[in-house]
């Protein structure tokens, strides 16, 4: 019998199919569906709070996954996130509340609506690339919030929509251990959806469209073609998410979808890794978190130094900022570089000379 | 018959004029070289054929069919590929990848194939990296074959986009400088590949280069271009006895 803490030495593949998998090594795909039945069977022994929180990580990786989808693996700068879970979060709000439809059609209706809107945004990416994509993307931000919070008539202006938890006959999603199984099911098909793109021909072109736009058309790639499918692939996933978040709050109103989240998203994606998807993961998981643990801390401090407290809240947001900064001098490929990092440490631990 | 044929092509920057109306028609099947000192336009003749400029006179015919306006990933599909001049691999796929990416003209697979990837993806996948893996065979580098191009030597990048342009199984090979910056023992291993593939795949190959020795030996014709103006053509050994040409290379003998 193998010993099972010795390590095999060398991948033996012996056809193409074999070597095009996501996990080449039995050993790591193990892992990969262990760590999945962990996160599957966790809310069963948590809090609803801890579920809550994790469903909050779990929508933003969808977003996540989405814009670095269009940032990360196309190189297309995008500040519109916000707006853009908006139009998901809005689409399924009317079609639910409004028309009647129900949730599972209306999530799917949300990621197409938002794919369109995102692809009819993304049309000047043809022209713009860096800064002045981003600040077209801001248009579209701007645009976008203008419409939702003034036609009145449609969005309920101001005060926004109120939603439902989505039902299947008479099982409605209204705990909070439900609903992260609904998060779960679609982050691990998002997931697989992405990692399976960016294996295949597509996915290879929108690499090579950030890498070497020139080249890559030469090559025989229609640029606008790419550039623009990459904004209606990212926006689908992000109008998914939009719907989601929407349907988990059972609120819609504009100022959720402000700049500020787009800042956010485009945290998430540069702590978690340009161009991983499960960069993407972490990144939102640790975003997420990070004014949870930094509230928890000050709560803590405000014990021993109550007068400390109202100075501390104030620095909440320099934290953030904190954050980010140092993410970008010493580690700019982000979570998904460290995990490697310590991966590629321990495979010759002890003796990593 | 000639597979590509140049009519009268002219190119003008604002007031410099990078090419003055050069005709030349290129074989099936032949080498075909484009000398010239630095700045004669050999570059920016290939931009030409391969798209990136659009001529402000003239045409280029294709297979018969013009092309003079066509965007270059067309071109591409109609199996004109190119290697550049300064490396233009993607260099954070890895060998593989940029290899199947050249093959991105033959394939078909879409977002939503690709996303669910097993049954139609896979299958072109595999499919395809078999064309892929006779390229890796031919050229040898199998053993970067999951490298990231970024790290690899500039000799081996320079073969592997020469890799690139040839998964693409062209028709029309482009190759811009293959050999510019290399040792004698890798100019001479990248004249063996030229070759080879002209020998085995009955490619159609353009060829720019600044080493008289491999031109003279590789070609079947060629064309000499100088301050933009074709000043020659023929077979090396009427280039070689052309005064113009000699002239262009050397100077006037009066001015020395």
């Amino acid at each position: 019998m193998k010993n099972p803490f010795v390590m095999d030495c060398g991948e033996f593949h012996v056809n193409y199919k074999q070597d095009m998998r996501i996990w080449k090594i039995a050993r790591v795909r193990w892992r990969v569906f262990l760590l999945i039945a962990v996160f599957a069977l966790l809310p069963l022994i948590s809090s609803d709070y801890l579920i809550g929180l994790a469903t909050l990580c779990g929508i933003a990786a969808i977003g996540a996954i989405g814009l670095n989808i269009l940032t990360g693996f196309t190189g297309q700068i995008s500040i519109g996130v916000g707006a853009f879970l908006g139009v998901g979060g809005y689409t399924s709000a009317i079609l639910t509340a409004k028309l009647g439809l129900s949730f599972w059609l209306a999530m799917p209706m949300a990621g197409i609506i938002t794919a369109i809107v995102g692809g009819l945004f993304g049309l000047p990416s043809l022209r713009l690339k860096g800064l002045y994509l981003a600040i077209a993307t801001l248009a579209a931000q701007v645009i976008i919030l203008f419409i939702i919070s003034r036609w009145d008539a449609v969005t309920g202006g101001t005060a926004g929509l109120v939603l439902s938890r989505p039902e299947i006959g008479n099982f409605a999603f209204y705990s909070e251990r439900s609903y992260y199984y609904l998060m779960f099911t679609i982050l691990v098909l998002t997931t697989i959806f992405t990692l399976n793109l960016f294996r295949s021909r597509v996915g290879r072109a929108f690499i090579a469209v950030r890498d070497r736009d020139i080249a890559a058309e030469v090559m025989g790639i229609d640029l606008f073609k790419y550039k623009v499918l990459a904004f209606v692939v990212s926006s689908f996933f992000i109008g998914i998410a939009g719907a989601l978040l929407g349907h988990y709050t059972m609120i819609v109103s504009p100022e959720m979808y402000s700049i500020t989240v787009s800042i956010e998203y485009l945290a998430i994606i540069l702590v978690g890794g340009l161009g991983s998807v499960f960069g993407s993961i972490y990144g939102a998981v640790f975003i997420t978190l990070l004014p949870v643990v930094l509230r928890a801390g000050v709560e803590l401090l405000s014990g021993v130094f109550p007068e400390l407290s109202a100075v501390l809240i104030g620095l909440k947001e320099v934290a953030f900022g904190l954050v980010i900064i140092l993410f970008l001098i010493y580690e700019p490929q982000g979570l998904a570089k460290i995990w490697k990092n310590i991966k590629d440490y321990f495979k010759l631990w002890p003796f990593s000379y | 018959m000639g597979i590509l044929e140049v009519k009268n092509l002219t190119l003008r920057f604002g007031g410099v004029v990078a090419l003055d109306d050069v005709s030349y028609e290129v074989k099936e099947g032949e080498i075909f070289s484009l000398i010239g000192p630095n700045g004669a336009g050999k570059t920016s003749m290939l931009n030409c054929i391969s798209g990136l400029y659009r001529p402000n006179e003239g045409s280029i015919q294709f297979k018969d069919s013009p092309i003079t306006n066509l965007k270059p990933y067309k071109r591409a599909s109609l199996g004109i590929a190119r290697a550049f001049q300064n490396i233009e691999l993607f260099p954070h796929l890895s060998v593989l990848d940029n290899l199947m990416l050249g093959r991105h003209v033959r394939m078909k697979t879409g977002v939503l194939a690709g996303g669910v990837f097993f049954g139609k993806a896979q299958r072109e996948e595999i499919e395809h990296r078999e064309k892929v893996e006779q390229v890796i065979d031919f050229l040898e580098i199998e053993h970067i074959r999951n490298t990231p191009v970024g790290t690899l030597s500039y000799g081996l990048q320079k073969r592997v986009e020469v890799g690139r342009a040839l998964s693409l199984e062209p028709d029309l090979l482009l190759l811009d400088e293959p050999m510019a910056g290399m040792n004698t023992e890798e100019k001479e291993d990248m004249a063996r590949y030229i070759i080879d593939i002209h020998e085995e795949m009955q490619t159609t190959i353009v060829l720019i280069e600044h080493d008289m020795g491999v031109v003279m030996d590789l070609s079947d014709h060629i064309a000499v271009l100088d301050f933009g103006k074709l000043i020659g053509y023929g077979t090396p050994n009427e280039i070689q006895n052309n005064q113009k040409v000699i002239e262009a290379y050397l100077g006037e003998e009066n001015t020395v």
